[in-house]
């Protein structure tokens, strides 16, 4: 009860709190006080909720889409790996077990207008409030008959207060100490991700902005001739193909453990390794293009002439316009953390959220496929958020104010 | 310096002239060359060692797709929807026999097959992919970018339609669109194109925007020039450099979605149907770590292709730039 009292108030809180905000913006209210427009009517705050609204639109979006694609996956190939000894079954029996089990995952409709009614189901669990949600379905226990076969499952009530609820994995109860999907997103897989990303976000910024400038600032010499070819080659040659090259250079030249563990600290460096690595061309390639767009510019030639040192223009002129462009994809590869790599989670066995991605979508598991796009559209949609936000504290020159 | 003057005038004598008279012929001459875009454009393309050496690379890498699996008579044959294969024994190292040696026994349906055959065929499917994705994604890209840069009411739609793309993993969607398509050559080029235009969409459409609003734009709509004409004759001209850079770059790019595609196992089915990118992630799920030459196959002839055509980009948007030339 508590904490639906909490919940609630909180809830209400916040959407007094944006309607007030979008007032005071119109002017409608607190018109003459100028303490509390230059507060509450900051280009900030506006620009942001102007954002996360226009942003739900297209989560909606693509959340229904997500939703009807899952939908067309055949009912038989779901239906196989549900039910145990699919290929034994007669026919009516299987249709049968089938139905119970389309019913079990929420997934049963007779007509197109059920299964919009799924949607928005679907859309009440994610939404962010305080609800308690029973399950006949969780934990159900299998009956056997006289001959020891599978005749139904029983239902075990089970009921629990949920923020977001993203529905219950039916495939990976075993392994994990919880089957609901937000439990196994949050609880155990994302912090394996973000653990690999986090070190790989820190080599990519650690390598990637000192080579850059060295780049820049010795063009066409031999560190820029060196870092070309070795971005053009990570640009140019296919993912799968140079994570192997890395785990070839690091796990069997260097010797880096090469399965991953929780406990190891070791044994996240060859992960974390070969995506920083791969990451850090970007960054430097971007660096060195700002850096010399910069070299260029009239402020440059007049420090020049003024004759500050090289050095000195270099790192107190140059340096701070052209990072500029590149504060605004921090936040994005520090949230993209948080969502792993498919395959480098899948070569050096992380038990992350990639690899849960791969694992779902081979044991049909919808309701894990469906909770990972609304996470990573959630996190996409903050990141591109606190980037804009970022580049405008940064940079006086950004203003986020709409004319 | 007034002494320079003096000797000058001194000797500016009738000796130093010859009166050749006038010929309207002559008069019609130019003594320079005429300025020609696309002379002007090969000649830088020629002037860079490397560049030569990539094209040439590229050459040698699809004549070598054809006339590869011709040198070793190894073959790959299809009676109806049963094929059958020259079969050796596993994890064969590179001899003469086989120059590559053969596939290891982990890399079903080609356990045992001769991996110089294999490694050409996939090229010859890898490249043939690429490029038709490629094209097929330029010109969307192009037709579709170049009016969302123009017209301003197609951007918040577009827009929203890239940011409901983003949001998705991109492996989700191939998931999501190969289960109910059978793969084969047109879907999965279909299943490519799908999302591939986006990006370059997105790329051509920040471009237009940046020339969109310049001095010899805006005269030539206040002369009433229409929308069509505006784009095709004074914004994509603008940015043929662009345009012929990401064709190049396109190529590449569709073979790594190809490859990242076979690494979920969502390619070609078919046993004769091989592309590099099957090759290579089979090999890695092979034991690799053994038999090296299994994963360095592919390599050796992946490697090179993506980059070379990479590179080749990089120097064409340096070499259609007309800023870069003369």
């Amino acid at each position: 009860m508590a904490t639906f009292l909490i919940g609630y108030t909180i809830i209400a809180l916040i959407v007094m709190f944006v309607i007030f905000v979008i007032l005071v913006s119109r002017r409608i209210i607190f018109r003459n006080n100028a303490k509390i427009q230059s507060i509450f009517a900051h280009p900030l705050l506006i620009y942001s909720l102007k954002r996360i609204g226009s942003a739900f639109i297209s989560i909606m979006l693509a959340i229904s889409a997500t939703y009807l694609l899952l939908r067309l996956k055949s009912r038989n190939s779901i239906c196989q790996s549900y039910v145990e000894n699919w290929d034994k079954l007669p026919y009516d029996i299987r249709e049968i077990r089938c139905d119970n089990v389309m019913r079990n995952l929420g997934l049963y409709a007779n007509n197109f207008w059920e299964v919009i009614g799924q949607i928005f189901n679907y859309f009440y669990k994610i939404l962010p409030f305080p609800k308690t949600l029973c399950r006949e379905d969780a934990g159900t226990e299998p009956i056997y008959d006289a001959f020891n076969n599978l005749i139904s499952y029983v239902k075990v009530h089970d009921c629990r207060t949920f923020i977001i609820d993203l529905g219950i994995s039916y495939k990976m109860a075993s392994g994990s100490s919880s089957n609901y999907v937000i439990d196994i997103i949050f609880g155990e897989r994302m912090m394996h991700s973000f653990r690999i990303g986090i070190i790989a976000v820190v080599i990519e910024l650690a390598i990637g902005y000192p080579l850059g400038v060295l780049m820049a600032k010795h063009k066409d010499g031999i560190v820029d001739k060196i870092g070309k070819t070795y971005i053009i080659s990570i640009d140019a040659i296919p993912g799968v193909a140079y994570y192997y090259i890395w785990q070839l250079l690091l796990v069997y030249l260097i010797g880096l453990p090469n399965k991953y563990e929780s406990a190891n600290f070791v044994s996240w460096l060859a992960p974390a390794l070969t995506m920083g690595l791969t990451g850090m061309a970007g960054i430097a390639l971007w660096v060195r293009r700002f850096m010399l767009d910069e070299f260029n510019s009239d402020y440059v030639k007049f420090a020049r002439s003024k004759g500050i040192s090289e050095n000195r223009i270099m790192y107190t002129h140059v340096l701070r316009n052209a990072i500029v462009p590149l504060i605004r994809s921090i936040p994005a590869s520090i949230l993209g953390a948080l969502l792993g790599s498919f395959y480098i989670e899948n070569i050096y066995g992380v038990p992350g959220l990639g690899e849960y991605l791969i694992r779902a979508n081979e044991s049909n598991d919808l309701y894990a496929l469906q909770g990972i796009v609304v996470v990573s559209a959630f996190i996409s949609i903050i990141a591109y958020l606190a980037g804009d936000i970022v580049t405008a504290m940064v940079d006086p020159r950004v203003s986020l104010a709409s004319e | 310096m007034a002494k320079n003057v003096d000797e000058v005038i001194e000797f500016n004598n009738e000796d130093l002239f010859t009166v050749i008279g006038n010929s309207d012929d002559e008069a019609e001459k130019l003594e320079s060359t005429p300025y020609s875009y696309w002379r002007e454009t090969f000649k830088q393309l020629w002037k860079n060692p490397l560049t030569i050496i990539c094209i040439a690379v590229i050459i040698l890498i699809v004549i070598m797709a054809f006339v590869g699996p011709l040198i070793k008579q190894y073959k790959i044959i299809s009676a109806g929807n049963k094929t059958t294969f020259d079969k050796f024994d596993d994890y064969l190292l590179p001899s003469f026999d086989h120059f590559f040696g053969t596939a290891g026994g982990g890399m079903q349906p080609y356990n045992g097959q001769d991996l110089w055959t294999l490694v050409w065929k996939g090229t010859q499917l890898s490249l043939l992919l690429g490029t038709v994705v490629a094209l097929i994604d330029t010109f969307f890209g192009i037709l579709i970018g170049s009016m969302w840069g123009y017209f301003r009411w197609l951007d918040p739609i577009l827009i929203e339609l890239r940011n409901f793309i983003n949001t998705i993993p991109s492996i989700l969607l191939y998931i999501l669109l190969m289960q109910f398509l059978e793969p084969s050559f047109w879907t999965i080029v279909l299943v490519l194109c799908m999302f591939g235009w986006m990006g370059l969409a997105g790329f051509i459409r920040n471009q237009i925007i940046i020339i969109r609003n310049r001095e010899y734009n805006i005269a030539s709509q206040t002369l009433g020039s229409s929308s069509r004409a505006m784009i095709t004759h004074n914004l994509l001209p603008y940015l043929i450099s662009v345009i012929v850079t990401v064709i190049s770059t396109a190529i590449p790019g569709a073979i790594s979605s190809e490859v990242g595609l076979a690494y979920f196992n969502l390619s070609f089915k078919a046993d004769d149907q091989v592309t590099l990118g099957q090759v290579l992630t089979l090999a890695a799920k092979d034991k690799w770590n053994v038999y090296p030459h299994l994963l360095l196959a592919p390599m050796v002839v992946m490697a090179p292709l993506t980059i070379c055509f990479f590179y080749l980009g990089l120097a064409l948007a340096d070499a259609t730039d007309p800023k870069n030339h003369r």
